[in-house]
């Protein structure tokens, strides 16, 4: 029974872990998919997310940055964690629009080159912009009251009570943008865009605006993660890129531009990930002393999407072509 | 080295022109280049370090010369991928980072003679780069950007932790030994006298001499056949693979030797810092790379080692300047994103196309 406990820990701190990336990742999987638009600022999106939920969470006092400097200790709004789970969706998802407007679509005609140099840019000036206003250190994002402490479950026994929020945030969220994907008539557009663009302006339908509508559901979605992935650890400059790289191999294993698909790889490399860090499991002796497998999850997850790779290059529900 | 000879006709107007055909007609040579790389390379530290008004405006020093010729080499190794094959790696910091701890623990286990290290080092990016290149390239275009970069960050993480104990972890490799070049010849002391004023230590000499060598090499891969397949490749996959060229093995080597300029390098690196850090497999060595070609100029030959230059350069010493300093990474982030919107050649591009305005302006019709 015990083994039994252990294995379903595992899997939920897997969906725990997988649920941060799906969020991220089907974003970028939509994007690419359908605009065929490389996002390497997408990892920002979430930076921003977590850095506004933290201002409108928390009161947070600051120990260097060019605010502190200038004479705001402390910033933030301190309206608690609901308000911020409401507010920063809308806003990532404005900032997504003018990202889709003013960055994205002058480069729909460039190559795919400059449309990932140009994403690097932005990532690092909205990187930087961040490391200057609030300084680099680490900033400690509080779990609310309601939703800190562990859950006593059936078998488990106790579970952080945060984790199982961000497994039913997540699971919510993913079932909608499906449904909008799936049945309705935006969906449908959206999807007859990705087959054939032309054919569907042909036809009368504008894409711009599904496209921008789209891009920036990618981009609230990406927001939403940071919000509540932050208080799973703490918040830094750095956090955009480190949650980027994870999930863009997400979309390599899932495949490009499937829900299914991000879903599945998402899960597929939070299992990974808690399975290595599940040290019960087990503990090999390595090179020069007896350490766990858990100082290889970071490296299993690599070396998931190396095999994905190499058995099925265009990724588990990815269509045959690749380019 | 692109300039057209088409303007030929209308440069007999000047006074001199035959000294200009002349240079004209030796400009494109190996040799010439080879010998101009030497002189600025022996010029380059004095002027950057010691000359008189020059080197208290740049406030340069002499450490940062080498170290700007060695991140050159780099460069110019990541041009032949980017510039002149069209494939943007983000994942060079695991051959420049893997061939610097390779180098050092070779230094410290096996031996410290300079060549040697230079050798394991780069030996061990070739490999490496050969094996990443292999798995990557089975995915074109973005996600070939995406897997480099992924591999990279799993040696990242592999030297984090996994391997602490050969790599000792975050604290980075600290246990390099550089033994005298050949047995002999430290590498610390200045060159003997009157040379030493331009050239300073034997440091700078060793690596200037790999310098050369890279240019050298790059130049010649570059006007080889195999160059000009790479340049195919770039302008037009699909017709080159119609062509009958079996595109997916230049695509690999371009890969592995550009992996083993970034291993020359990284070697290199850890003999002029005598320290391994950790961040160098970071996933930001490898944007550092490309942001230096790509501001300096991909598919030149010297762009990518002008922004090398200007990027250690504020990195270094701007980055001392008060407030201007705090804020670089951000204006050059901003600068960034302003070279690719607006001139994707970057500034050496922009340095060509002023050369070329102010040829038409002098030889244009009257």
């Amino acid at each position: 029974m015990s083994l039994f406990a252990d294995l379903l820990g595992v899997f939920l701190n897997g969906l725990q872990a997988g649920a941060i990336y799906i969020l991220v990742a089907i974003g970028l999987s939509i994007i690419l998919g359908t605009l065929k638009f490389v996002n390497f600022a997408h990892g920002a999106l979430y930076l921003v997310g977590a850095y506004a939920g933290l201002l409108i969470a928390n009161e947070v006092s600051l120990s260097n940055g060019l605010l502190q400097r200038y004479g705001y200790d402390t910033v933030g709004l301190g309206w608690g964690f609901l308000p911020a789970l409401v507010i920063v969706p809308a806003l990532v998802f404005v900032v997504g629009l003018a990202m889709e407007r003013y960055l994205a679509r002058p480069f729909y005609d460039r190559s795919d080159l400059d449309q990932i140099l140009v994403t690097f840019g932005l990532a690092i000036i909205v990187q930087e912009a961040v490391r200057v206003l609030f300084g680099g250190q680490s900033i400690n994002f509080r779990r609310p009251g309601w939703a800190s402490g562990p859950v006593a479950l059936p078998v488990v026994g106790n579970f952080p009570k945060w984790r199982l929020y961000v497994i039913a945030i997540t699971a919510v969220l993913v079932l909608l943008v499906f449904l909008l994907v799936e049945y309705t008539d935006f969906g449908l557009v959206v999807r007859a865009g990705t087959r054939d663009p032309e054919m569907v302006q042909l036809l009368g339908i504008k894409l711009t605006r599904p496209y921008i509508v789209m891009f920036a559901i990618g981009a609230a979605l990406a927001g939403v993660a940071g919000v509540v992935g932050a208080p799973l650890e703490n918040v830094n400059p750095s956090i955009g890129m480190e949650t980027l790289v994870p999930a863009f191999l997400v979309v390599v294993i899932g495949g490009v531009g499937s829900i299914r698909g991000a879903v599945v790889g998402g899960a597929a490399v939070g299992m990974v990930y808690a399975i290595l860090v599940g040290a019960p499991l087990a503990s090999i002796p390595v090179i020069g002393g007896a350490l766990s497998w858990s100082a290889w999850s970071q490296v299993g997850i690599y070396a998931l999407a190396a095999v994905v790779l190499l058995l099925r290059p265009e990724g588990l529900f990815g269509s045959e072509e690749v380019s | 080295m692109s300039d057209e000879v088409g303007t030929s006709t209308e440069e007999e107007t000047f006074v001199g022109a035959g000294l200009y055909d002349r240079w004209r007609t030796v400009q494109g040579n190996e040799a010439t280049v080879a010998a101009i790389t030497v002189a600025a390379v022996a010029v380059f530290p004095w002027l950057f370090a010691d000359a008189p008004v020059l080197s208290d405006v740049l406030q340069g020093y002499r450490g940062l010369a080498s170290l700007i010729l060695i991140w050159g080499i780099f460069a110019i190794g990541f041009d032949l991928l980017l510039g002149y094959t069209g494939l943007l790696s983000f994942g060079h910091a695991a051959f420049w980072g893997g061939a610097a701890y390779a180098a050092g623990i070779f230094s410290a286990e096996v031996s410290g003679l300079p060549l040697l290290v230079v050798l394991a080092g780069t030996t061990f990016a070739v490999l490496l780069s050969w094996v990443l290149g292999y798995l990557s390239l089975r995915r074109g275009g973005i996600y070939f950007a995406i897997l480099t970069l992924a591999f990279a960050q799993m040696l990242f993480y592999m030297a984090a932790s996994p391997l602490a104990s050969l790599t000792n972890g975050e604290n980075g490799f600290t246990s390099v030994h550089v033994e005298p070049l050949f047995g002999v010849i430290d590498l610390g002391l200045p060159v003997f006298w009157p040379v030493s004023i331009l050239l300073g230590e034997m440091l700078y000499v060793f690596v200037a001499a790999f310098f050369v060598l890279a240019v050298v090499v790059a130049y010649r891969v570059l006007n080889s056949p195999y160059g000009i397949v790479l340049n195919a490749i770039r302008e037009n996959e699909q017709r080159a693979e119609f062509v009958g060229l079996n595109v997916r093995r230049y695509k690999l080597m371009a890969f592995v030797i550009s992996g083993a300029f970034a291993g020359v390098a990284g070697s290199l690196f850890t003999i002029h810092g005598n320290y391994v850090p950790l961040e160098s497999l970071y996933w930001t060595e490898s944007g550092e790379i490309v942001i230096i070609t790509v501001l300096g100029g991909a598919g030149s030959l010297f762009g990518p080692i002008l922004g090398a230059g200007l990027y250690l350069y504020v990195e270094n010493v701007v980055s001392g300047f008060g407030t201007i300093g705090t804020l670089w990474h951000l204006i050059l982030g901003v600068i960034f994103v302003g070279v690719i919107w607006l001139f994707p050649r970057g500034i050496w591009g922009i340095v060509e196309d002023v050369r070329e305005a102010v040829r038409d302006r002098m030889g244009g019709e009257r």
